[in-house]
């Protein structure tokens, strides 16, 4: 185990001017179920002193509704989100999402802030995010500023954030009446195991059936979490068909392969995509 | 590298309040069983992924290899020593356990009891797949899991009938 001393400032501000101070020599712990395995493999950099502990501070720890949006505060765990009643009205594949990360366990302690700064490709909760056109409230010191969730990711693991920032909020729209949502996970197993794929969906149609909305990511097929948004194009403003649904699937098996290379994985992830694609649209889309 | 500064930690584990002096850098694993001897808690892999680990922290089952110490100020903890009775009985857990056939190794055990406490707290007549979810998080090498479902269902059936 890597030393370091421990702190457990009194609120956030107090926090914020910690890492301030400390920058690259400080780590944030809130769930710690990535951070505390690396501290033990010793794998963080030598000039690590301090690790803040902000797994108590109750300015992050809320989801609440505010008008058109739902604000989630970094430091909410991802068993609160399954289980919470506006995310399971207003979001519900993100409650279905925080539902199967890890194990019960992990859920009680993992945040949806580390899920997302771990920026794992694998991770449940970051496509969900995405489907939902997330936006992250990051404060450094005293200032805060905004950004879209998709621009927080440079490649596997790695996040654009300074060493004096924190994540203090997610937030995003509630999803429009009538919009419906979607949420796999492929696995090993159920628990424990982290996704080979997972794929997360919003879709709406009219009284036509014809789309008119409609938001896809899938996580584990291309460096950096985002929407396809050529399958999406694909389906937008058309009465769905079972071929339409299984074109989608070809496109977005084409663009993991245009994005990530052919890779030796890819002809399992290939026909697999499009089967998921099949099975998550069908699960919400009423089809001709 | 920083030196370990040693840390104040107020902790209530089993109903017990201590007031320990520990390295910044322990786990609430490493203090559970390392500083107050309570060795009922388990270390298996060691990256929150077995279980073996599972005490019961504020009401809910965390991985007690995934927590630093100082993390845990402040906060009840509930490990398997801690499911006696005051005349040394055992839990209907426990007991369950035992007739069932659900302990094989025995390694798994108190954190799959103690996973399957939190359930029955929460949800007194729980399905099989709620029990299943429910210990999802604990790993049995000795694959003994329906005699481990079995065992929570029985000490379920015991619990609601008021009895111990």
């Amino acid at each position: 185990m890597q030393n370091f001393n421990f702190i457990r400032p009194d609120n956030l501000e107090e926090a914020c001017d910690l890492l301030v101070r400390y920058k690259d020599r400080a780590k944030l712990i809130t769930g710690g179920t990535d951070l505390i395995i690396a501290l033990r493999e010793e794998k963080l950099p030598n000039c690590l002193e301090i690790i803040i502990d902000i797994s108590n501070l109750k300015e992050l720890n809320y989801i609440k509704e505010e008008g058109k949006y739902i604000r989630i505060g970094s430091g909410v765990r991802h068993a609160e989100i399954a289980n919470n009643k506006l995310i399971k009205k207003y979001a519900p594949v993100l409650s279905m999402a925080s539902s199967v990360v890890g194990s019960p366990q992990i859920r009680n302690k993992g945040t949806i802030a580390g899920n997302i700064i771990t920026a794992s490709p694998a991770a449940d909760t970051i496509p969900a995010l995405i489907v939902l056109d997330s936006i992250l409230v990051i404060r450094k010191g005293k200032e805060k500023r905004k950004m879209f969730l998709k621009d927080v990711f440079e490649g596997p693991n790695k996040v654009n954030l300074k060493s004096d920032e924190i994540v203090c909020e997610i937030y995003f729209e509630k999803l429009p009446l009538g919009a419906k949502s979607n949420f796999i996970k492929l696995a090993r197993r159920n628990a424990v195991d982290k996704s080979r794929m997972n794929i997360a969906v919003v879709a709406q149609q009219n009284k036509n059936k014809e789309i008119t909305n409609i938001r896809i990511s899938v996580g584990s097929l291309t460096p950096i979490p985002e929407r396809f948004k050529d399958a999406e194009d694909l389906l937008l403003g058309k009465l769905p068909t079972q071929d339409l649904i299984q074109k989608a699937g070809k496109k977005i098996a084409e663009e993991m392969i245009n994005k990530s290379g052919y890779r030796w994985s890819t002809e399992y992830k290939e026909p697999v995509v499009k089967s998921l694609i099949d099975r998550v649209l069908n699960g919400i889309v009423e089809v001709e | 590298m920083a030196a370990n500064r040693k840390i104040e930690l107020n902790i209530k584990v089993n109903n017990k309040d201590y007031k320990l002096f520990i390295a910044s850098n322990k786990r609430l694993l490493d203090v559970l069983r390392d500083d107050l001897g309570l060795t009922g808690v388990k270390e298996g892999c060691a990256i929150g992924e077995c279980g073996a680990c599972t005490v019961i922290m504020n009401g809910k089952n965390v991985c007690s290899c995934m927590i630093l110490a100082g993390q845990a100020e402040g906060a009840e903890i509930i490990t398997i020593e801690g499911l006696e009775g005051p005349k040394g009985e055992l839990h209907p857990l426990q007991e369950a356990f035992m007739e069932t056939g659900a302990v094989q190794c025995g390694f798994c055990t108190p954190g799959m009891i103690l996973s399957s406490l939190v359930l029955l707290k929460n949800n007194p007549s729980p399905t099989e797949e709620e029990i299943k979810e429910a210990i999802s998080g604990n790993f049995c090498r000795c694959t003994g899991y329906k005699q481990i479902i079995e065992a929570v269902q029985l000490a379920a059936e015991r619990m609601r009938g008021g009895g111990m």
